[in-house]
């Protein structure tokens, strides 16, 4: 069983909130769902739609093929109709308008007028969509209750979908949500910009029950001073943002590589240069992360694939922030961010969610004290000893300083953290390699769910997915690339960034490459035509 | 506790003489007697730096601090309460640093009303850069970046501070050490964003303020009502910080008044946060999603 579902209107119609309605259904019905969303940076009118992959086996990705085109308004019918699979129905204002006309009901009632009839047609059982309306609509579920009954005499059983075990329908953002709060999250700062947003408003919403603290300060730039001043002081600090606002906090982040305070910086990547496409998503900033910040400081850059690795890369964000006290960017992009994944179960990552901060820090306490990893134990104000964060050039105890034999020395101090990090990632699977071929394709971060369902209808290639950007895994890529016999680079990029890396990293030049830059994700069949050419 | 157990050892590379020497005997002695009259407690106190000459001040106090970027004392002290609201948390700002640079994040202190102290070193020229005319420099100045001088009056920051909603407004001059000690313990004490206009003539790029303050600083007195704003107001317009012609220049609180701080509303904000030992559920975060 395969079907793909398309919903779409005006902003504001509801095409995102029935799409998630819909999936969760399915969902808890057994099957898999890839929920893409696809909308313009406007609040009311335009043409928004998701489009529901759906099958007994596991999905990743949208196709850009229709069984069901679930109309809201008429330029849906118009824009997607040529896309419509031979037998698909299209569900529309002639089916909802007469219904909500007897009900006297406000427009937004269609939504559950298309669910009704889309759910007869699979023959799932219309108490199972009442439950879902009162869990999701709570006490206002009367009317939209009895329009998804009307859509559901309206419709026809065509098929009997089985039961299947109920699996888990969540998001990149409400995964890097839940792995922050796992993790021992204490402070989210942030400065609304799409598609970070999602994060702040997730975890805003569930800062009470989770004693944690989520604050927009006026600015980019006050977001990262203030999370470092946090951070300082002895909170689990995020912050959250897109290209433009991490363009702006680059003084501070090469502050936290200086002050060497932990801190993770969740940025999501969409459209750019610039403001870009604000709604639609790109991989362009990659070399913007690993190099972003003056001066030279280890850093980690790394970039979850899909919503199961943003909770246990986010986890791993937190760890490695704390314990070498080094800035950490979690790379993401608006498809991660925004898209809806299906999971067996949720699982999380075995690392502690401990704090890395001394107990009782000695009297002469030092906190650039040089060790034998570069990592000098943390203390915070308050503790007894005197702590402190330097932007300067500091000496052990943090004071300034200037001379030339000080600097040599702790520039050499926080860059003897990179060995010990870089043995610490390669037990956490910097890399991933999928299927079976002897040819090659390398990507990272959200092209993971494309080219996965891609690969089984790809003969004779594998697919490696670099999480870690940095400190990179130079070895374990150059084994898989140097194995291989065809090595194509896909990314959603113009000019194909990690490429580059990987030449400058091991020396490997990559010279195929699938790159998409119109602000759209990959699909599989996407992928697969650009590979047959 | 005496004041010189809040000095440090480190060489001292202000100019011989500058009134930052005055700033800093303050702090140390407020600091000292608030200590000593159990109003403050030294671990838990953190200052916060800039960068220019008044920024180093970090290197001369032994108390927790952070000496973080130009022009972002606010955000940092900002964000170090917010990290452990049991810190008595003091920024030293320049005038650059706060009203150049960093002029976002005063409006929003002002705003905020979190329970912080900031002292910002007027000496109305970026100094360590060499005297260049900053926000509150007198219309007229020339110096290397403006040999045509200087075209733009001055901000009043007194003014700009009370007119944004800080909560306790003063200005001091640091050459009268005693009397900038008795507005700093004040100002610490307060609860709220405490705002502290500090008049350090830079004797190297604007040393023609020294004799014109000499002359016209007076303190105010028993007559001026701190908690009467139009008065503060009216007080605050005496001087524009500009040196044309001789105008008396009130230092002393301008105002104080009381508002609810920014920690007071947050149910989350009770404790140091790294004292809060985290058992995250699994189960109960997952919950939602079954
Ligand atoms: C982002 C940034 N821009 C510029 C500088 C250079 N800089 C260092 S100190 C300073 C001005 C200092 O003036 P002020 O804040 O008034 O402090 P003062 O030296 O007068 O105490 C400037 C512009 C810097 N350090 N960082
Ligand atoms: S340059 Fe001016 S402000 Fe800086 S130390 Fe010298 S006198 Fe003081």
């Amino acid at each position: 069983m395969e079907k793909t579902i398309l919903i779409g209107g005006e902003a504001g119609m509801g095409s995102a909130v029935t799409s998630h309605f819909i999936g969760k259904i399915f969902t808890e019905w057994g099957y898999y769902v890839f929920n893409y969303r696809d909308y313009p940076s406007l609040i009311r009118g335009g043409h928004n739609f998701n489009i529901l992959k759906i099958s007994d086996k596991p999905v990743y990705s949208h196709e850009l093929k229709y069984d069901f085109i679930l109309a809201l308004d008429q330029k849906t019918i118009d824009t997607h109709k040529k896309d419509l699979n031979k037998g698909g129905l299209i569900f529309g204002n002639k089916d909802t308008e007469p219904i909500i006309q007897k009900l006297q009901g406000p427009k937004i009632l269609a939504n559950n007028v298309l669910i009704g009839l889309l759910f007869k047609h699979f023959g799932v059982d219309l108490n199972i969509l009442f439950a879902a309306a009162e869990k999701t609509f709570g006490k206002n579920a009367d009317m939209v209750k009895k329009s998804i009954q009307e859509g559901y005499q309206l419709g026809s059983e065509k098929e009997k979908l089985k039961k299947l075990t109920a699996k888990r329908f969540i998001s990149g953002t409400e995964g890097m949500g839940i792995g922050a709060i796992a993790a021992g999250l204490d402070i989210y700062l942030a400065y609304p910009m799409t598609p970070a947003t999602p994060l702040l408003h997730f975890l805003a919403k569930r800062q009470i029950e989770n004693n944690i603290l989520v604050f927009q300060p006026e600015n980019e730039i006050a977001v990262i001073n203030a999370a470092l001043g946090a951070s300082f002081a002895g909170a689990k600090t995020m912050i959250g943002t897109s290209g433009g606002g991490f363009a702006l906090m680059t003084e501070a982040f090469s502050l936290a590589g200086m002050a060497e305070l932990p801190l993770v910086v969740y940025s999501s990547q969409r459209g750019a240069p610039s403001t870009g496409l604000a709604t639609h998503t790109a991989q362009g900033d990659l070399k913007f992360a690993i190099n972003a910040g003056h001066g030279e400081f280890p850093r980690v850059v790394l970039t979850p694939g899909d919503a199961q690795e943003a909770i246990t890369r986010t986890q791993e964000a937190f760890y490695l922030a704390g314990k070498y006290r080094i800035p950490v960017i979690l790379l993401s992009d608006k498809h991660l961010a925004e898209s809806d994944y299906t999971l067996d179960e949720i699982k999380k990552s075995p690392l502690p969610a401990g704090r890395f901060i001394l107990e009782n820090p000695p009297e002469d306490y030092k906190s650039y004290k040089i060790t034998v990893n570069g990592v000098s134990p943390a203390a915070v104000p308050g503790q007894g000893p005197i702590v402190r964060a330097n932007s300067y050039e500091h000496d052990e105890y943090g004071h300034t300083i200037e001379d030339a034999a000080t600097t040599i020395k702790m520039q050499d101090k926080r860059f003897k953290k990179s060995a010990y990090l870089k043995k610490e990632i390669s037990k956490l699977n910097p890399v991933s390699v999928y299927g079976k071929g002897s040819n090659l394709l390398v990507s990272h971060g959200s092209t993971k769910g494309a080219i996965l369902d891609a690969l089984p209808q790809l003969k004779n290639f594998r697919f490696l997915q670099v999480s870690y950007l940095e400190p990179f895994p130079s070895e374990a890529v150059a084994k898989e690339i140097k194995k291989s016999k065809k090595v194509i680079l896909v990314e959603n990029s113009a000019t194909g960034a990690l490429a580059d890396v990987i030449k400058e990293k091991i020396g490997i030049e990559i010279k195929n490459k699938i790159l998409k830059y119109d602000g759209r994700p990959f699909t599989p069949a996407y992928l697969i035509k650009e590979l047959k050419k | 506790m005496e004041s010189k157990d809040l000095g440090t050892t480190q060489i001292n590379t202000w100019c011989p003489g500058c009134p930052n020497f005055g700033i800093l005997n303050s702090v140390k002695e407020a600091i000292a007697e608030l200590v000593n009259e159990g109003k403050v407690s030294a671990k838990d106190t953190a200052l916060v730096a800039g960068i220019g000459c008044h920024g180093k001040i970090y290197d001369y106090l032994n108390l927790n601090g952070f000496n973080g970027l130009h022009g972002r004392v606010l955000p940092v002290c900002f964000g170090t309460k917010l990290g452990n609201p049991d810190l008595t948390v003091i920024g030293f700002g320049g005038d650059g640093d706060t009203f150049d640079e960093g002029v976002s994040h005063f409006v929003h202190a002002c705003r905020y009303n979190m329970d912080i102290t900031m002292m910002v070193h007027i000496n109305q020229v970026f100094a360590l850069t060499t005297g260049q005319a900053n926000a509150i420099t007198e219309k007229g100045f020339i110096d290397g970046s403006t040999p045509l001088g200087q075209g733009e009056k001055p901000i009043n920051s007194v003014l700009l501070a009370l007119e944004l909603g800080a909560t306790f407004v003063a200005r001091g001059y640091a050459l009268q050490a005693p009397h900038l000690k008795e507005i700093m313990k004040k100002a610490i004490l307060h609860k709220g964003f405490s705002y502290i206009d500090i008049l350090q003539p830079c004797i190297v790029y604007h040393k023609h303020s020294v004799p014109y303050l000499s002359k016209n600083a007076y303190k105010l007195d028993e007559t001026h009502d701190i908690s009467n704003f139009n008065q503060a107001i009216e007080k605050a317009r005496e001087w524009d910080y500009s040196y044309e012609k001789d105008t008396k220049v009130p230092i002393g609180i301008f105002y104080e008044t009381q508002r609810p701080t920014f920690e007071s509303q947050w149910p989350q904000l009770k404790q140091p946060w790294h004292t809060v030992d985290r058992k995250p559920n699994w189960d109960s975060i997952t919950r939602e999603f079954k």
